[in-house]
């Protein structure tokens, strides 16, 4: 900075206000991909996998294609290949063997997709689906991890059943076999994970000297559900080619970052695509970018010539929409009479699903090692493949799973140590620039950039009463019990490295070019207020542009991991700054001087000797497109994305043209926290208990929004609480087959299962190596509301009644009547 | 089925009756196609009672004069015909709510109706509430100022639903109001502040 | 023929306007129609398309078939009344209170203001292989897939009652209907008939495709709620995972004339306990006569008498007992 101003002085920053996409979401005229109409559209269907696992052996597609108003049908042979891809380096990565593809000839879980068909009305194309003359081989499945694990057991795909990491450096992980003895099963009992071998693992400390010295050991095995993502919005996307490039109207959480992802599954040049995107109705991590759903349709809209609209049924949605694995954890803690965790051996099985590789069992090791801050640590972790739907991140993948998995085993410890659950929380918790596993190569762990869940803890604890609740007298009905649980929860929560795109326009407004998509966190307009405050403009004065990247809009993080306030309020500064810095140089060629004699306020550029004498904003625009070269976007500086120099050379002209990439110093890794506190009320006649009250409290920085960061805080506690109360997925084992498909099955959250009285906080110290304060809260309340009311439930039934979640009405029976508990499928998820 | 499709088809470790089974239960094995000859109905009309194609529907205070398949639903009808897309499909079995609109005031589910089922009555979608000039309506005003919903797929459900409950009972309190709107499923599960919303839009209402 | 469960096949759509006209349709159209009553379960079959009806009757315009109506002592439903509006009104409310609370407890909102009484009693089955579309026995096939399959998933499924088929009644109104001693209209072209509410619905044993006794050709039109128990002591409560859009993993309704304590004459029926409302004959016996503080406890085990639990459904056998105990004691929160 070549004067002392400050960065950017909070107006906007801090306070509510009402976004520009919310309107339009409350009148109905919000256009989501289905709500696109194109002259001459087709829409299409999908036929999918009767079979969890088996081979197309015969296809004749003539009775389909003779149904009146058919136009095409795409089989998987007319996919293109799937693109290599390079790394940063330059190296060319081939493409992986094993990834999924739009469409198979091998499915590999019931409903997946084999064929789409392209007719002039759903009825046409659901008449064609069932005329087409298909038959299987049916080949071996599996659906639990552990039946696939058991010696002799099944693998989900012929060349093995887990994910093993690269042979050698530098390549891709590889699929392959791993079965443990029936030694290791019977060694482990039906209720215990077998501690067979771990495909990765990693260590810090001297984790059975820290076991050995604890006053408290605990060896606990707990199951996490499949949960799929169920956005309410289904994989919608309508397609159309215009002159050799495809156009695509898609619900996806990220704008820009899905023309690329486009572009790999099509192996087309990303220049070629458009996509448009301003509303998206929902995705929990299941539409980080774009998938199957987009790519057939954009492939039929070329087949058939014609534009083509893909909205995926909710059956379908339910097998393609992605959903967060089970993990089966065995959790051996050794605590301190204190309750400090002098060491942590930990083992994690995941439901891989069939395809790509996920990271949740990875993410729940690492994030036990922050969250727990263990003396000694170990992790191991198997990443299974199960003939199940594909999986994907989903809020907090494995900080769901970690807050479920180890919360309860903190309480626990409480209670057989004689502690306050409170004070085990606390005495474990991070603090600071808290160490983060696993070990860097040199046996050095990582460091958070800044951790304050201490302070959440304190103020949580006090807005909930947590000692009055702890010491009040019991329900006095006797069929109740109530209990009460605290738990935190954390997640990463900021990217570095993106780009500002700004237009001071001759009419002296400011528009934002941002490439963020919108799933309704608002992100993508909270964000821009950090650029108008760094330009002290006012709200009204301002325009965003968005979600649809022919609008020449600024490369941007994904919308996924609760990077985004994190990542893009930083690029929003860096372009508010550039803008600051070119609207001084301006006044300065036109006024004379220099440019740090010059300041900037009241949508004017001023010097600061003589506040008469300056340029109004419309002005300097206007001069910026005088002057030309940097001022309006005919030259681009250097370090800026590809497509924002594309951006950059369309907008040029427009007006005073400011671009910047993030290069702001961050030293750590970025996490945010969450501490949960949860009561429960069970009625122990029926097994149904009610969540009388949850507070949250969040560490997680400068609050940008308020309004949006109280939503992020209710909403992704309620998807935590989801997994602790009745969300999951029943499979039959011997069919392959998942028996719940609706919600009435799968039971996501009303808004009767709310809290009855739900609170918030938030500490709200910034986090100083970020210059906005700021960091992403979408993620961590999921584990910590999860676990806080797991531990609730523990409290009011006791200890060691729960092998799984989430607990409904029969667990809870069983927890009162042990006899009841069935005997079978102990460590399913999916029963 | 036939014994050697079946042995040709069975998977290694699975017993014939097993998949057999199996196969029955997915109806994995294809004999032959079933045809429908596209989507005009099923054929020529048997009876004088059968009802007619053509009807007017009353949305939103306007007349509109459209040709209805027996098996089409409300929602289809509205979506795809009229241009009302503001409703939303979420579900498409009664199951999220994303589709409500009023049907004679009443909050319904316009996926599982038939568009025949409502000849005659009067039907209000989302694009009904805002002035012609662009006035919100009080209950849009009031969820618009506590910035209720977050990727707002389920706004338009929720907003019909709750104007409906409001007709019956004008003076919800908080958990009222939840029980009212309780058919309305929300993912993103801002519950919390839809609600707030809702009930700034319902004190608007009565000050109108 | 592959499979999609998404779009209705196209049918003949008929509205008739009075019960005369659709009892015509009817027997005109015999097995190829199909009855519409609110149309949820309906059209949702419609849908996965595993019914594909020629002819579907909707009787949403006959405004006979609504409206409740006094007939001396005797309430008289019409059986395409919402439940939105039984549960709201005033007479079945402050005399037979045990319906209102029941149609209360169906579902959302948004079905109680379509669904129907009729239809709510009428519906099928919620098993979810059935409703998957497996050929099971209730589907004409030769197994049971929750019942017989090893690894059958079974929580949702019958403990009692079940020969072959598991699959139980998903309905709350019909357990309070059972236990108010309600009496079902029935017409067809010829005439009509009445009979107990009780022996409208039917178990496997009788016939494993079907939940009641209706053939093509009837209608249910009305529900007569008799003075017989109206102003009793009720008591209806319903076990589900989800507080809306589920169905009973078990409910009970029960009417009991007291005096004092004692309990002169009681009622009590469990739901989705079986593939019919399922009545507590033993604990009816065995608390008459007696108070019901004093008999509750022990009373209340007989509900779970003979109950042959599956591998998943253990805790309905404890429900069983659990909620016949609160009912006896009437006190949900006791």
């Amino acid at each position: 900075m070549a004067d002392n101003d400050a960065l950017f002085t909070p107006k906007l920053t801090g306070h509510n206000y009402v976004t520009p996409d919310l309107r339009a979401k409350l009148t109905g005229s919000a256009r989501f991909a289905d709500d696109f109409r194109a002259e001459g559209m087709l829409v299409c269907k999908l036929l999918t996998s009767p079979l969890p696992h088996a081979r197309v052996t015969h296809l004749d597609l003539r009775t389909a294609l003779a149904v009146p108003g058919v136009r095409a049908i795409l089989t998987a042979d007319e996919l293109p290949p799937p693109a290599d891809s390079v790394s940063d380096s330059g190296a060319v990565i081939k493409a992986s063997p094993w990834a999924e593809r739009a469409l198979t000839m091998e499915p590999l879980y019931q409903g997946e997709p084999i064929l789409a068909v392209a007719a002039v009305d759903e009825a046409t194309a659901s008449a064609a689906i069932e005329a087409v003359d298909i038959a299987y081989e049916a080949l071996p499945f599996v659906i639990d991890p552990l039946d696939s694990l058991r010696p002799g057991g099944a693998n989900a795909r012929t060349d093995g059943n887990v994910w093993l990491p690269p042979a050698r450096p530098g390549e891709r992980p590889r699929i392959g076999e791993l079965k443990w003895s029936a030694a290791e099963f019977e060694a482990a009992g039906p209720d215990r994970l077998p501690l067979g071998k771990a495909t990765n693992e990693w260590s810090y400390g001297e984790v059975e000297a820290g076991l050995a010295r604890a006053a408290l050991v605990l060896d606990e095995t707990f199951i996490t559900p499949n949960v799929s993502h169920q956005a309410l919005e289904t994989r919608s996307a309508l397609a159309w080619w215009e002159n050799g490039k495809l156009h695509l109207a898609v619900g996806s959480q990220s704008t820009v970052q899905t023309v690329p992802a486009i572009a790999k599954w099509l192996n087309m040049d990303a220049n070629d695509i458009v996509v448009i995107s301003e509303y998206t109705g929902g995705g929990f991590g299941g539409k980080i970018t774009a998938s199957v759903a987009a790519i057939i349709p954009a492939l039929l809209a070329k087949k058939a010539r014609a534009p083509v609209m893909l909205r995926a049924s909710r059956e379908d949605e339910q097998a393609i929409g992605r959903a967060r694995p089970s993990t089966i954890g065995r959790m051996r803690a050794g605590f301190a009479k204190d309750g400090r965790l002098l060491g942590l051996d930990m083992l994690v099985v995941m439901d891989n699903g069939p395809y790509e590789e996920q990271f949740d069992a990875l993410m729940a090791g690492r994030l036990a090692s922050l969250l727990y801050q263990p003396q000694a640590m170990r992790w191991r972790g198997a990443a299974v493949l199960t003939n199940t739907p594909t999986r994907g991140a989903q809020t907090a993948p494995g900080g769901l799973q970690v807050s479920a998995l180890l919360g309860p085993v903190l309480a626990k410890a409480a209670r057989r140590l004689g502690l306050d659950p409170l004070a085990i929380c606390r005495i474990n918790a991070p603090e600071g620039r808290a160490p983060v596993g696993p070990p860097k190569p040199d046996g050095s762990l990582n460091a958070a950039t800044s951790v304050f869940v201490k302070q959440a803890l304190d103020r949580g604890a006090s807005a909930f009463g947590w000692q009055a609740r702890r010491f009040r007298p019991a329900p006095a009905k006797g069929t109740v019990r109530r209990g009460i649980g605290v738990a935190t929860g954390c997640f990463v929560a900021g990217t570095v490295g993106f780009d500002g795109l700004l237009v001071i326009t001759p009419q002296g407004r400011l528009r934002i070019h941002t490439g963020v998509g919108n799933l309704g966190t608002e992100s993508f307009s909270d964000a821009q207020r950090v650029a108008a405050d760094a330009l002290d403009m006012p709200w009204e004065a301002c325009e965003i542009v968005w979600g649809n990247t022919g609008r020449h809009l600024a490369w941007s993080c994904v919308s996924g991991g609760s990077q985004t306030i994190h990542a893009m309020s930083r690029a929003a500064l860096a372009a508010g700054l550039d803008a600051r810095a070119k609207l001084k140089e301006i006044a300065a060629q036109t006024l004379g001087g220099k440019p740090e004699d010059y300041a900037i306020g009241s949508q004017r550029v001023f010097r600061r000797d003589n506040g008469t004498q300056g340029l109004s904003f419309a002005e300097a625009a206007r001069r910026a497109i005088e002057l030309g070269g940097i001022y309006d976007g005919h030259q681009c500086p250097a370090g800026i994305n590809k497509a924002t120099q594309t951006a950059v050379a369309a907008l040029a002209g427009q007006g005073l043209v400011a671009v910047a990439r993030d290069t702001f110093p961050r030293d750590g890794q970025t996490y945010s926290h969450v501490a949960s506190f949860a009561e429960v009320e069970v009625d122990i006649e029926t097994g149904m208990y009610r969540i009388t009250a949850l507070h949250a409290e969040a560490d997680a920085g400068t609050v940008v929004h308020p309004r949006a960061f109280a939503g992020q805080l209710a909403g992704r506690s309620m998807l935590g609480i989801g997994h602790a109360t009745r969300q999951k997925w029943f499979y039959d084992k011997e069919y392959g087959i998942p028996v719940s498909r609706r919600f009435y099955q799968s039971r996501p959250p009303t808004i009767l299962c709310c809290p009855e009285h739900f609170t918030w906080g938030s500490v709200g110290i910034p986090d100083p190596q970020t210059p906005i304060g700021a960091r992403g809260i979408g993620e961590p309340p999921t584990g910590a509301a999860c676990a806080a009311v797991l531990c609730a439930l523990n409290d009011a039934l006791g200890d060691d009644t729960f092998l799984r979640a989430p607990v409904m009405v029969d667990a809870v029976l069983a927890a009162i009547e042990p006899a009841i508990r069935p005997a079978a499928d102990n460590l399913s998820a999916n029963v | 089925m036939h014994a050697s499709i079946v042995e040709s088809i069975r998977p290694a470790g699975m017993t014939r009756r097993q998949f057999i089974k199996s196969v029955i239960a997915a109806g994995a094995v294809s004999s032959s196609g079933l045809l429908f000859s596209g989507p005009a109905g099923a054929g020529p009309k048997a009876s004088p009672r059968v009802v007619e194609r053509l009807l007017t529907l009353d949305v939103n205070g306007q007349r509109r004069r459209v040709d209805v398949l027996p098996q089409e639903t409300l929602a289809q009808t509205l979506r795809h015909k009229l241009g009302l897309t503001g409703l939303k499909v979420g579900c498409d079995r009664g199951e999220c709510g994303a589709c409500t609109v009023l049907v004679d005031a009443v909050p319904q589910y316009a996926c599982s109706l038939l568009t025949q089922s409502v000849r005659g009555k009067s039907i209000l979608t989302i694009e009904g509430l805002a002035r012609p000039d662009g006035k919100l309506h009080p209950l849009q005003q009031g969820v618009l100022d506590e910035q209720g919903f977050q990727c707002g797929y389920c706004a338009p459900g929720f907003l019909m639903a709750t104007l409906g409950f409001l007709a019956v009972n004008p003076h919800p309190n908080r958990q009222e109001l939840a029980h009212g709107v309780s058919g309305n499923l929300c993912r993103c599960q801002d519950y919390d502040k839809i609600l707030t919303g809702l009930m700034r839009g319902a004190e608007y209402m009565r000050k109108e | 023929m592959a499979i999609i469960r998404d779009g209705m096949p196209p049918f003949d759509l008929f509205r008739p306007a009075s019960v005369d006209d659709a009892l015509a349709l009817a027997g005109r159209l015999g097995a190829d129609a199909w009855i519409l009553a609110g149309g949820l379960d309906s059209l949702e079959r419609f849908k996965d398309r595993l019914k594909r009806p020629k002819a579907v009757i909707d009787l949403g315009g006959i405004d006979e078939l609504r409206g409740v109506r006094r007939e001396g002592g005797d309430l008289v439903i019409g059986a395409m009344t919402t439940l939105t509006e039984v549960s709201r009104h005033p007479d079945i409310r402050e005399r037979f209170g045990l319906l209102a609370e029941a149609a209360a407890a169906v579902a959302s909102p948004q079905i109680r203001n379509q669904g129907t009484l009729g239809g709510n009693i009428a519906q099928d089955t919620r098993c979810w292989y059935y409703r998957g579309g497996w050929t099971c026995y209730r589907a004409g096939g030769g197994t049971c897939f929750a019942g017989e399959s090893p690894q059958g998933q079974n929580r949702e499924h019958a403990i009692f009652g079940a020969e072959g088929c598991v699959a139980v009644h998903p309905s709350d109104t019909a357990t309070a209907l059972v236990a108010l001693e309600a009496r079902l209209v029935i017409k067809n072209r010829k005439g009509e008939r009445e009979i107990a509410a009780e022996d409208f619905f039917v178990g496997p044993d009788r016939d494993i495709t079907r939940l009641n006794i209706l053939v093509p050709g009837e209608l249910l039109t009305a529900i007569r709620l008799p003075a017989t128990w109206a102003g009793a002591t009720f008591y209806f409560e319903k076990v589900s995972d989800r507080p809306v859009w589920d169905f009973p993993l078990v409910n009970i309704a029960a009417a009991m004339r007291l005096n004092g304590d004692r309990i002169e004459q009681a009622r009590l029926v469990l739901g989705a306990v079986a593939a019919r409302p399922w009545r507590l004959f033993d604990v009816e016996t065995a608390v008459a006569g007696r108070d019901r503080n004093a008999v509750a406890e022990a009373a209340s085990r007989l509900a779970a008498k003979g109950a042959a639990v599956l591998p998943h459904n253990g805790y309905k056998a404890v429900l069983a007992a659990n909620l016949a105990k609160r009912a006896l004691l009437g006190n949900k929160d006791a």
